[in-house]
């Protein structure tokens, strides 16, 4: 095994986050405090399996807060991000977050995350803002929460989103979050949310194992 | 730039809500002739397919292969690949060429053959060619009833009222997956009640969809999707082998199934290789054909607005109903999600199918009002019922529906709701009350609905997944409680699987639970004067709208 | 080893091929036996040809009644389709120019005999990279000697082999 700068860096990375971890792990502020407009991803290497009972793993679209920054209604990465993180431990719950890269399918990524996660749930979360809660014994295209109208989804839904598969995690039955449903987001914003999905799924890469990501908002 | 008050008028028109976008066809976001569209041309030696479209068998993606080695008709191939396309064209429009002429060439055809010789076609022609090629003569209509609520209560009431105006199949769907044991045994009991031999199915993750269907809460299945590209099949988390394998295991439980698929899936996926919308979606078919199953859902379905963004769109999604006729599958036709905020262009897409007629104008005619649509919506709702019947009329066109009166729904709703109550008692699922069964009575959607304990249904519902309930339970709860009309219903339609007859092509069951197909009611279209005429009793019926005055009744 | 039930199926069909009178061709009568059905005369079965049709239980189309599901004589084995029904559609699909739907019918066939769990489990291994190509091999296997699924396993073979081809086997 080759021992370079990059893996010392890595390696030191991945013990100074867990060891944030382990301590008192920083919270970010609740929803109302100053919003952010931007976030910084730094991978810290492959992710791993959780060993943590009590986490939710969120898998971000290949683009997500890099080549896109905000979903197809405008609303800026950073702050969907810090919604689903908040949700998650306003229930006590950790939030882990990494980069699906190897698709740009909301299910595969969902179910790569939730197979990562400690607790077995997982969020998957595309550049366009489709949204699933999944567990890792399922089919990959089931779910457990499918909020396929991207159009529809504010940022009080992703922190519900969030609350909601933290309380899975914990063993709980919680009430789905309330379907949003307008049948005429389709002629709107299909064609457009397809082009987004083109452009996320041009930085799929195949054969990219999923990396953990140190998140920080600016 | 001072405004023009004519552009400002215009641009407040529905029409403007459109998501309408230039194409793009470097990553096929075109609708016909993507810059990578390959021409057509077999090669076959030695009876294997050596090269197809251009494309060498070792060049071949999964999708080439199960296409080259399973659905072409490989004794007319090379035939047929040598005939002129426009050649063809003509005679598949022609009303002196009968069907049983033209499927012999079709189903020899290349998938960019296919696509070539209905290039030729304008949408008149397509629909001339249609009204031939369907497989059934007589047309029929599918319908969807869901609730945002997924409230089984409501379901069973929309499907009893949705049976009694005329659907022959009906979908649901689920906002919350876990509920689909609830909305399987609600539309069939449901459905059971409005008319015996209805087909139900409920819409699904492939694997969960076939159990429903073991434990004989369903009678069919449809949403089993096949796309044109390899990366997104794969995505789509199948292969041409599993989806084939999943057709066979749907046939051995007497489960009748088609395959679904459409225009744009491909690029609204990410994948769309630069090849058109049609020249991807013809693939879908020809899988669907190797597979050997009976039928296709297929006119873009969830991707219409792909589609309808971009020019020529419509016409290819009839080019893709065509296609699969051409191939002599079963085809249920779309119409089935929103694709417009203009009634116009609503109207002028639903054209294309009804009045040629098919297999099912609609796969998916919501029977609720669209905000419970949990297939995100329908081209027609249940508020477009009368709009519907007064096309049919005006027409004379046999679009599936039927008038039906107030006092005729309410009764039938009533009892299904009383119906499901009851199954509900016997099988210990979470009671449904009195208060639920007035309100579905009378409900045009949940929002009249009281709400339910969800956290309980779910768990009940996930117990009766589990558990050991099967179709034969629901009818003892049904005989038990007096529904035995309901009981016998819900019985001959299990006992639909035993014989198989329904697994034919293009099957619908009538209210003697005889099935009629392509196999007894194939479509002898000819030109003026045969195949499907709506005259006599039927007409009698569809011309009797209760809203129509009576000329004897005016001046009284 | 054969099981009892794949047993009694084979000494009903070789039963049945010897009460039915007329030439046989195929290398394997009891089940590709043209059994002269005519799709004008004789579809659909239920009406046309009831006296054809028996559950895998053996039992005929009347003799599954409400009274009897009542009375609990009727289990779900009772309403599911036999092997033989199949084969008698898919002679009505192939004389009505539809062979790759008889194919289908006739793969069903086979598969009536796998249960539900092992149909689910078997599609679930046919998925893309869910399983090595030994492990797909092993299938066909044991659909050809345990289920006599000929046509299912020559189906799961040709998924090995092009799986293998554009990398859609597991890796891991």
């Amino acid at each position: 095994m080759q021992v370079d700068e990059k893996l010392v860096r890595q390696i030191v990375e991945e013990v100074l986050s867990s060891m944030g971890q382990g301590t008192a792990a920083p919270k970010l502020e609740a929803a109302g405090a100053a919003p952010v407009s931007g976030v910084e991803f730094t991978e810290l290497g492959t992710a791993e399996k959780g060993t943590k009972a009590d986490e939710v793993v969120i898998g971000l679209g290949p683009a997500f807060g890099l080549y896109q920054i905000k979903t197809i209604k405008g609303i800026p990465h950073a702050a969907v991000l810090r919604e689903l993180i908040a949700g998650i431990e306003e229930e006590g719950v950790t939030a882990r977050v990494i980069r699906v890269k190897h698709t740009s399918d909301v299910a595969f990524i969902a179910h790569t995350a939730a197979k990562l996660s400690g607790s077995g749930i997982g969020i998957g979360i595309q550049s366009r803002g489709t949204t699933v809660i999944h567990q890792k014994d399922l089919d990959p295209l089931s779910n457990l929460e499918l909020f396929p109208q991207c159009p529809l989804l504010t940022l009080e839904t992703y922190r519900a989103i969030g609350r909601n598969a933290a309380q899975y995690a914990k063993g709980g039955s919680p009430k789905p979050v309330p379907v949003e449903n307008d049948q005429m987001a389709r002629p709107k914003y299909q064609a457009v949310a397809a082009v987004l999905h083109i452009k996320e799924t041009e930085h799929v890469e195949k054969n990219a194992k999923p990396v953990e990501l140190k998140v920080t908002f600016k | 730039m001072k405004r023009s008050k004519r552009f400002e008028v215009l641009e407040a028109r529905p029409v403007h809500e459109d998501g309408f976008v230039q194409e793009w066809p470097e990553v096929g976001l075109v609708a016909v002739d993507g810059p990578n569209d390959p021409k057509p041309g077999i090669k076959i030696e030695n009876g294997v397919v050596v090269e197809m479209d251009g494309i060498k068998r070792s060049d071949f993606d999964m999708i080439d292969q199960f296409i080259a080695d399973h659905a072409i008709n490989l004794e007319m191939a090379e035939k047929v690949a040598a005939m002129d396309s426009k050649e063809l064209a003509k005679m598949i429009v022609d009303i002196n060429v009968p069907r049983e002429e033209i499927i012999p060439l079709t189903t020899a055809m290349t998938p960019a053959k296919i696509c070539e010789v209905v290039g030729h076609m304008n949408v008149v022609e397509m629909m001339m060619a249609l009204q031939k090629m369907r497989c059934r003569k007589t047309p029929s209509n599918q319908c969807h009833v869901t609730s945002v609520r997924d409230n089984p209560v409501q379901i069973a009431a929309d499907a009893a009222e949705a049976a009694i105006r005329g659907f022959d199949e009906m979908e649901t769907t689920v906002g919350i997956v876990r509920y689909a044991p609830f909305n399987a045994l609600a539309l069939l009991v449901g459905a059971q009640t409005g008319r015996g031999g209805v087909l139900t199915q409920c819409a699904l993750e492939e694997a969960t969809e076939l159990q429903l269907g073991m434990k004989g809460l369903t009678s069919y299945a449809e949403t089993i999707s096949v796309y044109g590209t390899e990366n997104v099949f794969v995505d789509g988390d199948d292969t041409p082998w599993s989806k084939a394998f999943l057709a066979s295991a749907y046939a051995s439980r007497g489960l009748k199934m088609r395959f679904t698929s459409g225009t744009g899936a491909e690029v609204q996926m990410g994948y769309a290789e630069g090849k058109s919308m049609l020249y991807l979606e013809a693939k879908c078919v020809y899988v669907t054909k190797g597979a050997g199953v009976q039928g296709l859902q297929n006119g873009s379905i969830s991707c219409i607005g792909v589609p309808g963004a971009v020019p020529g769109g419509i016409r290819a999604v009839l080019a893709e109903n065509l296609i699969t006729t051409m191939l002599d599958l079963e085809v249920a036709s779309g119409n089935d999600q929103t694709f417009s905020h203009s009634p116009f262009r609503r109207t002028a897409r639903t054209m294309m199918q009804f009045l040629p007629g098919t297999d099912f104008i609609f796969s998916g005619y919501s029977a609720v009002p669209n905000y419970d649509n949990m297939f995100a919506g329908s081209n027609f709702d249940a508020e477009d019922y009368d709009d519907y019947l007064a096309l049919q009329r005006d027409l004379v066109v046999d679009g599936g529906l039927r008038p039906v009166t107030e006092e005729e729904v309410i009764a039938v709703r009533n009892k299904a709701a009383r119906a499901l109550q009851a199954v509900f008692r016997e099988l210990g699922l979470p009671p449904i009350t009195d208060e639920e069964v007035e309100a579905a009575t009378y409900a045009h959607g949940s929002e009249d609905m009281p709400e339910r304990n969800v956290v309980e249904d779910l768990k009940a519902a996930q117990e009766l997944f589990t558990g050991p309930i099967t179709g034969l339970d629901v009818v003892k709860a049904l005989a038990k409680n007096n529904f035995t009309d309901v009981a016998v219903n819900v019985l001959e339609m299990l006992k639909q699987r035993i014989s198989g007859d329904y697994l034919h092509t293009s099957a619908i069951i009538d209210s003697n639970f005889v099935v009629k197909s392509a196999v007894n009611d194939p479509n002898d279209y000819a030109g003026p004067g045969t195949g499907y005429r709506l005259t006599g009793k039927r007409w009698e019926e569809i011309k009797n709208i209760p809203f129509a005055i009576r000329p004897e009744e005016i001046g009284q | 080893m054969v099981d009892k039930n794949a047993l009694e199926q084979i000494v009903r069909e070789v039963m049945k091929s010897l009460q039915e009178s007329g030439p046989k061709g195929g290398d394997n009568p009891a089940v590709n036996a043209d059994q002269g059905l005519d799709p004008a005369r004789d579809y659909p079965l239920t009406t046309k040809r009831p006296d054809l049709i028996r559950t895998p239980t053996g039992k005929s189309l009347d003799e599954i009644t409400l009274d009897k599901v009542l009375k609990g004589e009727v289990t779900p084995q009772d309403v599911r389709i036999s092997a033989e029904t199949l084969r008698l559609q898919a002679e009505i699909a192939e004389k009505v120019g539809r062979p790759q739907f008889a194919r289908n019918l006739r793969r069903a066939a086979e598969l009536t005999q796998v249960p539900d769990d092992r149909i689910l489990a078997i599609y679930r291994a046919l998925r893309p990279h869910r399983s090595t190509k030994e492990e797909l091999l092993a299938i066909a296997d044991e659909l050809e000697s345990k289920y006599n699924a000929k046509a299912n396993a020559a189906l799961v073979r040709e998924a090995a082999e092009v799986y293998e081809r554009r990398g859609l086997l597991r890796t891991a």
